[in-house]
């Protein structure tokens, strides 16, 4: 589904980012974890063609997101909260990402109809625009606005933080479940290793730009990351 | 204590990226202010030769004295439009261990240091050692410039009270100057000689200077009123803005026009809904009333052609001109989320287009009335018309290609310089003198009605072209679209 090759970037020479060889494919849920400044939200950024590489590409589905657009038609993202219009209501935002989506009013309904549930009764039909939300409702409406149009890709940074416990836990099915319907191949970042490894179905380890591990999950795969972040080793007293 | 307040508030300034970032902009704002105070200081050195010539039989200094209460309501007005509130990030002083009352205390203090305490003293000083120092003794003299001051600063109070209180209820501006233009129609027509009465009462302090120390109760008074609102308010939840419902205005309509009208939905409600562009388009309202000012002749004779040119620009292109010098920065806090969906930068571009050109339109025709006070503004203002949506628009397009700064859309924009920078400076420029300019080159070629022709011929080109331009500018964009993206997030 996606291809990266020779990717790298850089802020006056020094590398943040060097991905020779990354092959996604098709339905597959990419988790990616790495400390701060290990360059996921860097690669992001240049899968969805909104910084420049210094070196390489991203082809996605067939299409190097540098030369043309036709890649929108099938990619929903959320980064940050950047990606919300603050002085709109929800119902407001997502209608008007349902329009560029190519989605009707109905359609539109009953797709919102499925996230009732996450939406914990706190965000349709509250005279409120999104500028006034908390922190974990504004993540939840991005997070759904990138569900719209059944895009077969979805990138995702960091979705669970901010999240309350019970959201995250829904959100891991909603995820899966998602990705098991429509075959929708997702990147996700996130810190919170046990929603990552749980979530994701193959697990990149990301460090200082370059990619240390990359493992398909296993039922071991959380202990392995957890013992790859772990700075210090206890000693086993006991 | 306060000195470390003092030297917080000081890196605030000095390490914002907006200071290094604006150079342009503050050079501006320096010139501004340099020519007012040199306007004052004139202004306070010919008031003696003026007063005694408009006002032969009257005494100056009195005379002077009873203008100053006018003087004092104007200044009232411009305080309330450009003064900024005092304010400190304070949340994080909260925690510490400050006295809440110490923070409003410093907040007060440092909010003196403002522009329009310091230019009064520009005409003050002067008209004290020309105009009243003449006929009085010193200590009198001493006493009046105390008191006039006091009364600066009074004012200086009382804005910033009222500002604190409009802050919340934001009708209060209109209900301030309503209040003032009735006091004034008070004053006019001699119901009550307001103005007479606080020029008798300066004028008695020049007899027993000792009044002038009495004077300082009122921003006394003023102070502890500010005082208590503020600290009765230190709080956070009553600090932010309340939890309130939102009126919610429905645009559904437009969607039926497809994307361009989707898009102009969304500029309506960025216009409406945030108080930047919101007040952009009041004051869009207020100067469709500037054409009485501009187009009234004074004895009967004819105005220069720049009067309909820059009437036209005021009240038929004010809004395109002012909205659109920020076009894309407007939607620059959600920008990346709209280089990533299925959009043509093409309908981007266009709804803008026609979102200006149906006010633009409208404008035009709420204003032709003009045309009885002087006939030939029907084809001057459509020769405005034309231009600015032929010429004027193509070039903030182009303009906008070098769009650098976020703009925070909830400030107000009266005297808001957050997101200008150079290109901002520069695109006025052409907008601005760019039509005075070429009217008065094809004036030259062809006569006056040439002139006129001249600039509306070149807007027909424009608009006949629009596709084309729009098609050249979308490409522009696209290229462009990570300079801008990244601009935004930087600033």
């Amino acid at each position: 589904m996606i291809q990266i090759q020779n990717l790298i970037k850089a802020y006056n020479k020094e590398i943040v980012l060097n991905i020779p060889e990354l092959t996604i494919e098709k339905g597959e849920i990419l988790g990616l974890v790495g400390n701060n400044g290990a360059g996921k939200t860097t690669m992001f950024n240049i899968v969805l063609d909104l910084i420049v590489a210094s070196k390489g590409q991203v082809i996605s589905k067939g299409i190097n997101v540098r030369e043309s657009e036709d890649w929108k038609d099938f990619t929903g993202a959320f980064i940050d909260e950047t990606f919300l219009i603050g002085y709109l209501t929800a119902e407001e935002y997502f209608s008007f990402i349902a329009g560029l989506r190519r989605m009707t009013k109905v359609e539109t309904n009953e797709f919102l109809e499925v996230y009732k549930d996450f939406f914990n009764g706190e965000i349709l039909g509250k005279k409120k625009f999104i500028r006034d939300f908390s922190k974990g409702n504004q993540k939840k409406v991005g997070i759904i606005a990138a569900f719209m149009g059944k895009p077969e890709v979805i990138v995702l940074d960091e979705p669970f933080a901010n999240l309350d416990p019970s959201s995250q836990y829904k959100l891991r099915k909603l995820i899966k479940d998602f990705s098991a319907r429509y075959g929708s191949t997702f990147l996700i970042s996130d810190h919170t290793l046990d929603n990552i490894a749980d979530v994701s179905t193959r697990l990149i380890i990301l460090e200082k730009g370059k990619i240390v591990r990359d493992v398909p999950k296993t039922d071991t795969t959380l202990q392995d990351i957890v013992a790859f972040f772990k700075p210090v080793l206890e000693p086993d007293l006991y | 204590m306060y000195f470390n307040l003092f030297s917080f508030a000081w890196r605030e300034a000095i390490r914002s990226a907006y200071w290094g970032k604006s150079l342009a902009t503050n050079i501006g704002l320096g010139l501004l202010a340099i020519y007012f105070m040199v306007s004052f200081l004139f202004l306070g050195f010919a008031l003696p030769e003026i007063m005694t010539k408009g006002f032969p039989n009257a005494d100056p200094v009195s005379k002077f004295n009873s203008f100053l209460l006018g003087y004092f309501a104007i200044e009232q007005i411009f305080r309330q439009l450009m003064q900024k509130l005092p304010t400190v990030s304070f949340k994080s002083f909260l925690l510490l261990n400050i006295r809440r009352s110490k923070i409003v205390n410093y907040l007060m203090v440092r909010s003196l240091i403002n522009f329009f305490n310091i230019l009064p003293l520009f005409l003050l000083v002067p008209v004290a050692f020309k105009l009243v120092g003449v006929s009085h003794s010193g200590l009198a003299t001493a006493s009046w410039i105390l008191a006039t001051f006091i009364l600066v600063l009074s004012n200086h109070f009382l804005a910033i009270y009222l500002k604190w209180r409009f802050n919340e209820a934001q009708y209060g501006f209109f209900v301030l100057l309503a209040i003032l233009v009735s006091l004034f129609a008070v004053n006019y027509y001699g119901i009550v000689d307001l103005s007479g009465d606080l020029g008798k009462l300066l004028d008695l302090v020049l007899i027993y200077p000792a009044l002038s120390l009495l004077f300082i109760v009122l921003p006394v008074l003023l102070y502890g009123l500010n005082f208590k609102y503020l600290i009765s308010r230190m709080f956070l939840n009553l600090f932010l803005e309340t939890q309130k419902e939102e009126k919610v205005s429905d645009y559904s309509w437009l969607n039926k026009m497809g994307d361009t009208g989707r898009f102009i939905a969304l500029e309506l409600r960025l216009i409406w809904r945030n108080k930047r562009p919101r007040s952009l388009a009041i004051m869009t309202v207020i100067f469709l009333g500037y054409g009485f000012l501009i187009y009234r002749s004074v004895d009967g004779k004819e105005l220069p052609e720049f009067i309909f040119i820059i009437g036209g620009l005021i009240v038929v292109c004010m809004f395109s001109i002012s909205y659109g010098q920020f076009f894309p920065a407007w939607h620059s806090n959600y920008f990346s989320m709209l280089m990533c969906q299925r959009l043509k930068m093409k309908q981007f571009l266009q709804s803008f287009y026609m979102l200006v050109t149906v006010i633009s339109v409208s404008c035009y025709l709420i204003t032709l009335p003009y045309a009885l006070m002087h006939s030939k503004v029907i084809y001057t203002h459509l020769a405005m018309l034309l231009y600015n949506l032929g010429v004027n628009i193509p070039i903030m397009f182009f303009f906008g290609l070098y769009s650098k700064n976020r703009l925070d859309l909830n400030q107000s924009s009266m005297m808001n310089y957050q997101g200008m920078n150079a290109s901002q400076w520069l695109a006025r420029l052409p907008l601005l003198v760019g039509p005075i300019g070429l009217f008065y080159l094809f004036k030259l070629a062809f006569g006056v009605t040439g002139g006129y022709i001249g600039l509306g011929v070149m807007g027909i080109i424009g608009i006949l072209f629009h596709s084309v331009i729009i098609d050249f500018f979308s490409k522009q964009y696209l290229k462009k679209k990570h300079q801008l993206i990244q601009n935004y997030k930087n600033s």
